[in-house]
């Protein structure tokens, strides 16, 4: 079995090397993707001042993993539990418990007037 | 059945960028006939001054290719036709040196759009060449259209590029599907990822696939991984990286070969790609397509043909060149090569293909079918046989009753 050895490359990375017409038109199409995200997931990169590769691959990078993560939470979303009707139930039946209570509380302050208001008669006679 | 195609399960394509099949691949004419490399006395392109330009092996792996050659449809128009427009004029593969020549007009410069790799260690391409060599070279793989990347790649994923030519984001048109797409909503479901480099570098698919569909995307350090474990998808399509640029790993340097990257860094990619592959527990089932999306504006010898028109004709008018483009011409030829165990050293295809046969095989082989793809698609030859008996064995390229262990190994220089 043969092998073949292969050579490093001498060049050094280049993060200043001016933006090939494919990597701008990469970051056009980024653009317009990143406008269908909400503005939470937005880079903030001015797009269109974007000159080196290095710039390019920070915006690339930004936007891409603004996608994944706007994907990922709405997959989250969708599988985060709805809550349980019961609980509309319970307010309802709170707030009707809390109205009864007053109800009551309301009569009953009319029922201790009224005895009061006897006795005091019983004391004077008849109310003028 | 041949066990090469009773036993395949994976399918794992490679796509480079921009560099054309004579500037890649030409030298190993001389190393085996068969291969239509380049003749320099057969072949050449009038510069400037009207003087002949000879091929020659003086390709550099950086730094001579600057500005990037103009590769947009009506530069490409002037490359295939030598710049005639009227009707009846013929593709002639002579307008290189002038399409490049307009970019920066210097004479001597221009010339340098002519050059190709040699077939030497020091200064060549041993792991292309050695690929060519041992495993199925493509002697007519052409891009799909005379233009650039985007419209190429979208051949690649779509069978089409809907009518596009140019770079700007497209809409998908229903009810064509992504293959990624028809892979996973079949019944019963199957498996196919496209894989990007790092999300610096993403993928070049943006519009449609990343926007909508990021669960069929994963990573290139992942692709590596599911090798070594042997749990590839069905079908894998990988991006190389597309520039320069810091990683959690440390610096990244581009391997997609597009000029002006280095041409090293891609040697290197595909020797990673394929070492990955060849030491798989899926080596015995997988065949994988190393294939560049594009010629890059440099020169080729082999007019391409004329094919069948797609299901979209261009949308402008005029695609910038007087005339309307109705996707009936393929682009300028590409590298590709198809690696297995099962095919034979020294194997040479003759037959035509584009990306459009990317989708075609991958659907065939699958799925048997698919209702909605486009005309281009329809008409594309396959690169891999469908094992259940309805393709042309006669064309099948693992043709080998016994798996080869003869197969190259690549040791990369730390």
């Amino acid at each position: 079995m043969e092998t073949i050895i292969v050579p490093r490359p001498k060049s050094k990375r280049d993060p200043n090397r001016p933006a090939s017409g494919l990597l701008l038109a990469q970051i056009h199409h980024l653009h317009e993707a990143e406008k269908g995200l909400p503005p939470q997931y937005h880079s903030g990169i001015f797009y269109q001042g974007i000159q080196t590769e290095g710039e390019a691959a920070n915006y690339i990078k930004a936007v891409t993993e603004a996608i994944h993560r706007a994907h990922d939470d709405a997959a989250a979303e969708r599988t985060r539990p709805v809550p349980k009707r019961k609980r509309v139930i319970e307010i309802a039946a709170v707030a009707d418990e809390a109205a009864e209570r007053k109800r009551r509380t309301s009569s009953g302050a009319k029922k201790t007037a009224k005895k009061a208001t006897k006795k005091k008669r019983g004391k004077g006679g008849r109310k003028s | 059945m041949p066990p090469g195609l009773d036993k395949l399960q994976h399918i794992v394509v490679l796509m480079m960028e921009n560099r054309s099949f004579d500037h890649m691949l030409g030298a190993l004419k001389a190393v085996n006939p068969a291969i239509d490399g380049v003749d320099p006395d057969a072949f050449s392109n009038p510069d400037a001054m009207n003087n002949p330009v000879k091929p020659q092996p003086l390709a550099a792996f950086q730094g001579q290719l600057s500005p990037d050659p103009d590769h947009h449809f009506p530069a490409v128009d002037v490359q295939i036709f030598g710049g005639a427009t009227g009707p009846g004029r013929v593709a002639n593969m002579q307008g290189f040196v002038a399409s490049y020549f307009h970019q920066r007009k210097d004479l001597a410069h221009s010339q340098k759009i002519m050059y190709y790799f040699p077939n030497d260690p020091a200064n060549g391409l041993p792991v292309l060449s050695k690929l060519a060599l041992e495993f199925a070279v493509f002697n007519r793989w052409f891009a799909s259209i005379p233009g650039p990347t985007i419209c190429n790649r979208a051949f690649a994923h779509y069978g089409t590029s809907f009518g596009r030519v140019d770079m700007d984001p497209f809409d998908i048109i229903e009810p064509i599907k992504s293959i990624y797409t028809r892979m996973i909503t079949a019944t019963p479901k199957h498996s196919a990822k496209v894989y990007y480099y790092d999300t610096s570098s993403s993928t070049m698919e943006v519009a449609n696939l990343l926007q909508h569909q990021t669960e069929q995307f994963g990573t290139y350090p992942q692709f590596l991984s599911d090798c070594d474990k042997g749990i590839l998808p069905q079908y894998s399509f990988v991006e190389p990286n597309f520039s320069d640029h810091d990683s959690d790993e440390g610096e990244e340097v581009a391997n997609d070969q597009h000029p002006d990257h280095d041409v090293q860094a891609g040697e290197v990619l595909i020797a990673e790609v394929y070492n990955h592959v060849r030491n798989s527990p899926n080596w015995e089932n997988t065949a994988l397509l190393v294939v560049y999306d594009e010629h890059g504006g440099i020169f080729d010898h082999v007019p391409p043909p004329p094919c069948p028109a797609d299901t979209f004709h261009s949308s402008q008018v005029d695609p910038g060149t007087g005339l309307p483009f109705q996707f009936d011409r393929l682009g300028v030829r590409v590298p590709a090569i198809l690696i297995s165990p099962w095919i034979p050293r020294g194997t040479v295809v003759d037959r035509v293909f584009d990306h459009a046969s990317i989708p075609a095989t991958i659907t065939k082989f699958f799925l048997g079918s698919y209702p909605h793809v486009s005309l281009r698609e329809t008409n594309a030859d396959v690169f891999i046989e469908p094992n259940d008996g309805s393709g042309n064995l006669a064309n099948n390229l693992l043709s080998l009753n016994v798996m080869r262990d003869d197969c190259p190994n690549f040791k990369i220089r730390r």
